[in-house]
C-alpha cells in the first residue's frame, strides 16, 4: 500500500534523526565538561575561553549557528582548497557537521548545566580530597562526579529533550531526517491521502514523542541510582 | 624562476594535496531537488525522486552519457548549497531571475508556465490587485510568486504571507488563515485545485506572464558561475531533447494536452 512506503521513509528518518541526537550528546557532554571545568579553573585564559563559548554559543540561534558553520565552512575550505590549486571538491559530510554543529551548540548549555552542578558541591569535600593527597583527577572522579551526575541530571534532561527536538534542523544541511521526510511524504501523497501533510507530520510527532518518553524512563531510572543516600522527602 | 611553480607544487603535496586537472569532465552531475513540488518534483511512496524535472534531468544526463546523482535539498539553502559545491546543478523547477543570475548562472528554459492568483470562488474580484485589497494570500518564500506578490499586490493592500514550503500554503488555506495563493498554473491545478481540499478555488484574473521582472524567463537549471562548460552542455541538451521528441514525451507524461514549453 501507498502508505506503507511513506511511513517506512519517515521511520529510516527518525533513525538518522536519533543517530544524530546521540552522537552529538556525546560531544556536548564532552565540550560541557571541558567548557565547565575551564570556567572553574584558576586560569584566567581558560575562564575567558570557557565564557566566551558559552556566551556566543548560547547566544546565537541553533539554525543560524548550522548555516554559518556548514555553508560558510564549507565555502571557506573551498577557497582554502583552491587557492592551493586543488580544485576537486572535498565535502564537508553533511552528517558529521549536523552531529557536530549540535553537539558543539548543546556543549554550551552542557557547560552552564555542569558548572552549576559543580559549584553546588560544598568546596571542602575536594579541599579535604587534596589533604589526603589524592590528584587532582582522582579527586574529581571519585568525589565530584558521583554527586554532580546528581545534580546536573534534571538540567540535563531539559537539555537532552531540547537537542533531540533541535535534529529537525539538520535538514537545512541536506541530510534526510524525519521531519524533512514527513514534509515530503505529505507533499507527495497530497490529494491521494486525505489530510496528507497533518498525518504524516503527526506520525513524526508521535516518533519524537516515543523517543522523548523513552529519555525520560531511562534518565529517571538514573536519577533514582544516583539519589540513593541522599534521601527524597517524600511528597 | 622555477622555483615558484616548483615549491608551490612540493608545498602541495607536502599538504597532502594534489593538482587537479583543470577542465573538469563531467561523468557524474549531482543534480539537486526538493522533492515537496509535485508534479515537477518528489518522492514515490518507496523513496525514489520522480516528477517532470526529475525525469527531464535523468534524459539530460543520458544524452551526457554523465551519471545523474540527485541530492535532496530544502529549498531555503538551495544556492547556499551549490556555491558550497554540494552538489553541481540545481533542476528543482527554478525560474530564471536577473536577481539569481547575479550569483549563479542559468541554461535556457527548460519549461515556462505562467503562475496566476488562485482565490476562493465566492470572493467577487475581477483578479486586479486593487479588488483583492484586504486579502491574505499565501506564497512560497524565496518564490517569483513572492517578489511579484510583494511588489506588486501588497501595495495595492494585499496581506502577503511567506511559507516554507507551498504544500504549507495549501494547508493555512484549508485550516481558514487565507483566501487564496498565487502559484505555478501547474502546481496548483496539479496540488490544490484538483484535489478536494480545493475545490472551492479558482483562479482568477490573468496569467502572470508578463511581469518578466518579477517572474523571470521561465524554469532553467542553476550551474556555478564557473562551470561553463557544464552549462554550455545542458545548454545543448536541452535544444537535443526539444529536437528528438524526449522533452514532448516527458512532457506528455505528466502534462498530456497542456503546453508547458511557454512561448
Amino acid at each position: 500500500m501507498k502508505l506503507d512506503g511513506y511511513i517506512t521513509s519517515i521511520l529510516e528518518g527518525s533513525l538518522l534523526s536519533i543517530q544524530v541526537a546521540l552522537g552529538a550528546l556525546v560531544v556536548a557532554v564532552i565540550l560541557g565538561l571541558a567548557g565547565a571545568s575551564a570556567k572553574l579553573s584558576q586560569r584566567k585564559p581558560l575562564v575567558w575561553l570557557g565564557s566566551v563559548y558559552s556566551t556566543i554559543i548560547r547566544g546565537i540561534p541553533d539554525l543560524v549557528l548550522m548555516l554559518l558553520i556548514f555553508y560558510g565552512g564549507q565555502i571557506g575550505l573551498n577557497i582554502l582548497l583552491e587557492s592551493v590549486g586543488y580544485t576537486d571538491y572535498v565535502e564537508i559530510n553533511p552528517f558529521a557537521a549536523g552531529l557536530i554543529t549540535i553537539g558543539f551548540i548543546y556543549g554550551a548549555y552542557m557547560t552552564e548545566t555542569f558548572r552549576g552542578a559543580i559549584l553546588a558541591i560544598p568546596k571542602g569535600q575536594a579541599e579535604a580530597g587534596l589533604a589526603y593527597g589524592m590528584s587532582r583527577s582522582r579527586v574529581f572522579f571519585t568525589i565530584v562526579l558521583p554527586q554532580m551526575v546528581r545534580l546536573a541530571l534534571p538540567g540535563f534532561t531539559n537539555n537532552w529533550l531540547v537537542l533531540i527536538k533541535s535534529t529537525a534542523l539538520v535538514s537545512i544541511l541536506g541530510l534526510p531526517d524525519m521531519t524533512y521526510l514527513a514534509k515530503q511524504a505529505g507533499a507527495a501523497a497530497r490529494g491521494e491521502v486525505p489530510n496528507a501533510p497533518l498525518l504524516f507530520m503527526a506520525f513524526a510527532a508521535l516518533i519524537y514523542l516515543v523517543f522523548t518518553t523513552v529519555s525520560l524512563i531511562a534518565l529517571r531510572q538514573l536519577e533514582k541510582r544516583y539519589t540513593v543516600g541522599v534521601k527524597r522527602l517524600a511528597a | 624562476m622555477l622555483t615558484i611553480k616548483k615549491s608551490l607544487a612540493l608545498g602541495a603535496i607536502a599538504l597532502g594535496l594534489s593538482f587537479g586537472a583543470s577542465a573538469k569532465d563531467w561523468k557524474e552531475i549531482r543534480v539537486a531537488i526538493d522533492p515537496t513540488y509535485k508534479p515537477f518534483t518528489y518522492k514515490t511512496d518507496d523513496g525514489k525522486p520522480t516528477g517532470f524535472d526529475v525525469d527531464v534531468a535523468q534524459a539530460l544526463c543520458d544524452e551526457l552519457k554523465a551519471k545523474c546523482v540527485f541530492v535532496e535539498q530544502l529549498w531555503d539553502s538551495m544556492i547556499p548549497g551549490l556555491q558550497a559545491r554540494k552538489y553541481d546543478a540545481i533542476i528543482s523547477s527554478m525560474s530564471i531571475t536577473a536577481d539569481r543570475e547575479k550569483v549563479v548562472a542559468f541554461t535556457g528554459k527548460y519549461y515556462n508556465t505562467p503562475s496566476q492568483v488562485v482565490l476562493n470562488k465566492n470572493i467577487k474580484t475581477d483578479g486586479s490587485p486593487a479588488s483583492l485589497k484586504g486579502k491574505k494570500l499565501g506564497v512560497l518564500k524565496g518564490s517569483t510568486q513572492e517578489k511579484y506578490a510583494k511588489g506588486e499586490l501588497a501595495k495595492a493592500g494585499v496581506e502577503i504571507l511567506s511559507y516554507d514550503a507551498q504544500d504549507q500554503v495549501y494547508l493555512d488555506i484549508k485550516a481558514g488563515r487565507l483566501d487564496g495563493t498565487v502559484a505555478d498554473v501547474i502546481e496548483v491545478k496539479g496540488g490544490f485545485l484538483d484535489t478536494a481540499d480545493g475545490k472551492d478555488y479558482v483562479f482568477v484574473g490573468k496569467t502572470l506572464g508578463s511581469y518578466v521582472n518579477y517572474f523571470g524567463k521561465g524554469a532553467g537549471i542553476a550551474v556555478r558561475k564557473q562551470d561553463k562548460e557544464l552549462r554550455t552542455a545542458l545548454d545543448n541538451g536541452i535544444k537535443t531533447l526539444r529536437k528528438n521528441g524526449q522533452w514532448q514525451k516527458i512532457s506528455d507524461k505528466y502534462f498530456a494536452g497542456t503546453d508547458i514549453w511557454g512561448d
